[in-house]
């Protein structure tokens, strides 16, 4: 009977959708406090599923067509589902209990029900794609989940913007399914006979794959790109930076920690449970995510505008995500399997890090919103005393996504950089990652000084926010901290997710307390480094106490203001002219994809025109048929 | 037995710092015709800042401005728990090379958001060359690391003291003696405290205690980099490894002292132009590596 519980935030789901639908004020509270009910039972199924596969099977209809694999619903929990289950209960109940004040700015402006309806459907949607075992399925989960979150990327409708953002994200995200869709046709069609559960999946597809490895290199293709769109990996991203940012904060910290999460979720899946290990794939995925973090991190230094910013980082760290799990595939395929288990758990743990600090980071962006009104990072300034707790925990997030110890994000830069730095293939990966994580740090420095202590434009009025948003903001700020000095915990699920898809990683081996050990590599022992800090700072506050009267800023010996402050345009100027080259690049592949885009444009318009006519739209649409059918059947060849 | 070794180490370090800061202002001040302070006179100079008391600027973040000289201090003093100075000791279950160096970008960090906090303009334009010179330098320290990570096939320190010899291992640790230098805060690099200019930037509100902290801080990270160069060239278990060690700390500082006494000081941007340039030298060096030379 415990697997029923898979059950219970479905039901909660959707009667929070179905109040949601009514316009009293009173509904936000509900909806809101329903959905974080249900992120408490979701982070229970995920510890549950760590424990024990769970499984649920319905059997739905009884057609013996294409459409059979449609027939039972299964949800199944393993260790993979559980460790993506536990990240998604624990944003969504932070961004939940959050929400229940953040959302109250909006009563005036906007019609609350578009987010009342869409919020909770939008959690469900994510939890069936992660608890669901077969591939038909998971697409339609998938297509919806796209849909409900277009809708609350949309919130503001009277802002051109937001519902510009939402329709590029639609579009372009809906085009990549249709790469997945291809790709699963292709896969039922083909190689499993009309089955599309994950478990038959696994046991049929590697073994044919290896043989038609045409095929192999097809699916490789659609799945990078479908799934790729989905988790803005550039040079398909360019929906994110848009889209982020215009949606509620709560709603952000969810694309972004966790929604853009579910393709590397799909990604382990297939390329690691479902294809044959290749090098070559391996390798092809590490590139794309160098380019990401390179070009997205560099793109993030130049951002004014709060939640763009973050935007961009979270594209970046994307890239930290694919480049370890290239480099695993890679590492694997080869034989190493010290490096490729060290490097896919090292992907996992740095999307779990990356879900808590992001997540925190955007709850941040919204607090200074909720009192402030306003993204605009030249115009903030100086608010860390007037919002300490949420200073506070922004400097958390900053310190932990510039990956500095003894904070999560270390641990996970460390695992990335031990298994890719020494081996020569994979070496300059590594090399660029570390660069990126510096540029990391200059971004963070300017996203919390330019908010929080660099003198305003005029005076601010702002206050501390509630505590129900605070709170949320402290919690994720706790697990920045803990998982950050006692990474071990993280590291058990890990390896047990990785486990449930046949990756053995031998955690004995890397884990000697109090340190993380990889033999005759590296080693950190976040323990005794906190334990170090701590005590040796309050001992040098004890010995050399520091105790002063309050003068004034010094002003160049005036006695009115200087009236001289650094607006966050300026940042690092200099560093950004000498490393023009990055941006010429940038700038002049975006022009050439735009250029591309107004080139299909052109021939969509061709196209309707000839297809005026029913005779020659039935002869075009045939021809098109034909290409499908070619496409799908040449792939044997 | 290690514990004691560490301790030993970190008591050298917190004594000797200061003495080579005052060893080198010796050699600069003879390269310039000048007779010069003592060597001791560092060491005064700290002591009196200690004992003076410090202030707090109006504008300014309180805790943020007081806590970080503190961590700033604490974090260097970390990474000496991982790099051995004068005894060889092996410690190689607290971090690596990697931790070492985001040990620094601690210290760094901790430095520019004190500054930031101050709220003193200059103090902001300073940080601000302080995070651009970081960030570029990290570029080049980005390529030695991989250079030294192909060459020893680790990044622990028990496998990379001392590298084995080649012409990469050779190049890239000229590489690191550049790094060294534009990491110690000297003059053609020394942009973002310029007195002249900015009026020591960071350093612009920060007096006694504080002013004294993060000068110590300053050394401890010149002695904790000629350390890390030295012990990749000195034979760990080698018995005239402690002479060698001190006579190498020396080289360095008249090396160092050197250049700074004759140099001016760079502006930012051609000093981030140097240092992108170098990264191509490094690059190359990375090649060579990969190939095996």
């Amino acid at each position: 009977m415990e697997a029923q519980i898979l059950l219970l935030p479905i039901g909660i789901l959707i009667i929070a959708a179905l109040i949601g639908l009514s316009k009293a004020k009173v509904v936000l509270k509900i909806v809101n406090m329903l959905s974080a009910v249900s992120s408490g039972v979701i982070i229970y199924d995920g510890v549950l599923g760590l424990k024990t596969t769970i499984e649920l099977k319905y059997n739905l209809f009884n057609s013996s067509s294409f459409f059979a694999s449609l027939d039972y619903l299964v949800f199944r929990v393993d260790a993979l589902s559980a460790f993506f289950l536990l990240i998604l209960g624990i944003l969504s109940l932070c961004a939940s209990v959050y929400g229940i004040k953040y959302m109250e700015r909006y009563f005036e402006r906007e019609d609350m029900r578009v987010y009342t309806f869409n919020y909770p459907l939008f959690i469900l949607t994510m939890y069936l794609v992660v608890i669901c075992w077969n591939l038909l399925w998971f697409i339609i989960f998938w297509e919806l989940m796209t849909l409900f979150s277009q809708f609350l990327v949309a919130f503001e409708q009277r802002k051109e913007k937001a519902v510009k953002a939402a329709f590029k994200y639609f579009c372009m995200t809906k085009a990549g399914a249709e790469f997945i869709v291809l790709a699963l046709i292709l896969i039922i069609l083909k190689a499993t006979n009309f089955n599309a559960n994950y478990s038959e999946i696994a046991n049929v597809l590697p073994a044919y794959l290896s043989v038609h490895s045409a095929t192999l290199y097809t699916l490789t293709f659609a799945l990078l790109i479908g799934l790729g769109v989905k988790a803005a990996m550039v040079p398909l991203h360019s929906w994110l930076p848009d889209a982020h940012p215009e949606a509620p904060s709560n709603v952000s910290a969810l694309l972004s920690g966790i929604m853009i999460k579910l393709p590397i979720y799909m990604m382990f899946r297939f390329f690691l449970g479902f294809f044959p290990l290749k090098p070559e794939i391996g390798i092809v995925i590490a590139i794309f995510g160098i380019l990401t973090l390179f070009f997205s991190m560099m793109y993030a230094l130049l951002q004014k505008d709060s939640k763009r910013l973050l935007a961009f980082s979270s594209i970046d760290n994307i890239g930290y995500i694919l480049l370890p799990m290239g480099a695993g595939i890679y590492f694997l395929a080869n034989g190493s399997q010290l490096f490729g288990g060290i490097a896919l758990a090292a992907a996992l743990f740095h999307t779990m890090n990356h879900a808590f600090f992001k997540g925190l980071l955007f709850l941040t962006a919204g607090s200074v919103m909720y009192e402030t009104g306003t993204r605009d990072l030249n115009y903030l300034g100086s608010l860390a005393k007037k919002m300490p707790l949420t200073a506070f925990t922004a400097l958390i997030g900053s310190l932990a996504i510039a990956g500095i110890p003894p904070l999560n994000g270390f641990v996970s830069k460390w695992m990335i950089y031990i298994s890719t730095l020494t081996s020569p293939a994979t070496s300059l990966f590594g090399i660029i990652a570390i660069f990126i994580s510096a540029v990391t740090l200059g971004t963070f420095v300017k996203y919390f000084t330019a908010i929080f202590t660099k003198p305003p434009v005029k005076e601010i009025n702002a206050k501390e926010v509630p505590l129900l948003m605070s709170v949320s903001q402290l919690l994720l700020a706790l697990l920045c901290i803990v998982f950050g000095i006692y990474p071990f915990l993280p590291l058990k699920m890990i390896s047990q997710a990785l486990g449930s898809i046949g990756v053995q990683i031998h955690l004995d081996s890397l884990v000697v307390y109090p340190s993380l050990v990889v033999p005759k590599t590296g080693n950190y022992s976040p323990i005794i480094i906190f334990a170090f800090l701590l005590v040796s700072t309050l001992i040098v506050l004890l010995l050399i106490p520091s105790r002063g009267e309050v003068v004034p800023t010094w002003k160049t010996g005036r006695s009115e203001d200087l009236n001289m402050s650094m607006p966050a345009d300026a940042y690092y100027r200099d560093f950004r002219e000498v490393f023009r080259e990055v941006y010429t690049v940038g700038d002049a592949s975006k022009r050439f994809v735009q250029k591309i885009a107004e080139i299909g444009g052109m021939f969509g318009i061709k196209f309707e025109v000839l297809s005026y006519d029913l005779n020659s739209m039935l002869s075009i649409a045939m021809v098109l048929i034909v290409i499908l059918v070619a496409v799908l059947g040449g792939v044997e060849l | 037995m290690n514990i004691i070794f560490i301790a030993i180490n970190l008591a050298f370090a917190l004594i000797i710092a200061p003495l080579i800061d005052g060893f080198e202002r010796k050699i600069r001040a003879r390269l310039q015709n000048r007779q010069g302070p003592s060597i001791l006179q560092t060491w005064w100079d700290l002591i009196k800042l200690f004992k003076r008391p410090t202030i707090e600027p109006q504008d300014s973040i309180k805790s943020l401005y007081k806590l970080a000289p503190y961590i700033t201090f604490t974090s260097v003093l970390t990474a000496y728990l991982i790099i051995p100075t004068l005894l060889p000791a092996s410690t190689n279950f607290i971090g690596d090379l990697i931790l070492v160096v985001y040990l620094l970008g601690l210290a760094t960090l901790s430095f520019v958001i004190g500054a930031f906090s101050s709220g003193n303009a200059y103090a902001q334009i300073g940080s601000n060359r302080d995070v651009s010179l970081f960030m570029s330098e990290e570029l080049l320290l980005a390529f030695i690391i991989g250079t030294i990570a192909v060459i020893g096939k680790s990044l622990s320190f028990d496998q990379l003291f001392p590298l084995p010899f080649r012409i990469s291992s050779l190049l890239a640790l000229l590489l690191l003696f550049l790094v060294i230098y534009v990491a110690s805060t000297r003059l053609p690099f020394d942009i973002a405290e310029a007195e002249p200019e900015i009026i020591e930037g960071p350093l612009i509100e920060y007096s006694g205690k504080h002013l004294g902290l993060l000068k110590y801080f300053v050394f401890l990270k010149r002695l904790l980099l000629y350390s890390l160069i030295l012990d990749f060239i000195i034979p760990i278990q080698n018995p005239i490894r402690l002479t060698c060690y001190l006579i190498g700390i020396i080289i360095l500082s008249i090396v160092y002292s050197t250049f700074e006494a004759y140099y001016g000081r760079f502006r930012i941007d051609q000093a981030i132009r140097i240092l992108k340039r170098a990264s191509i030298v490094a690059l190359i060096v990375w090649m060579i590596a990969v190939v095996g030379w």
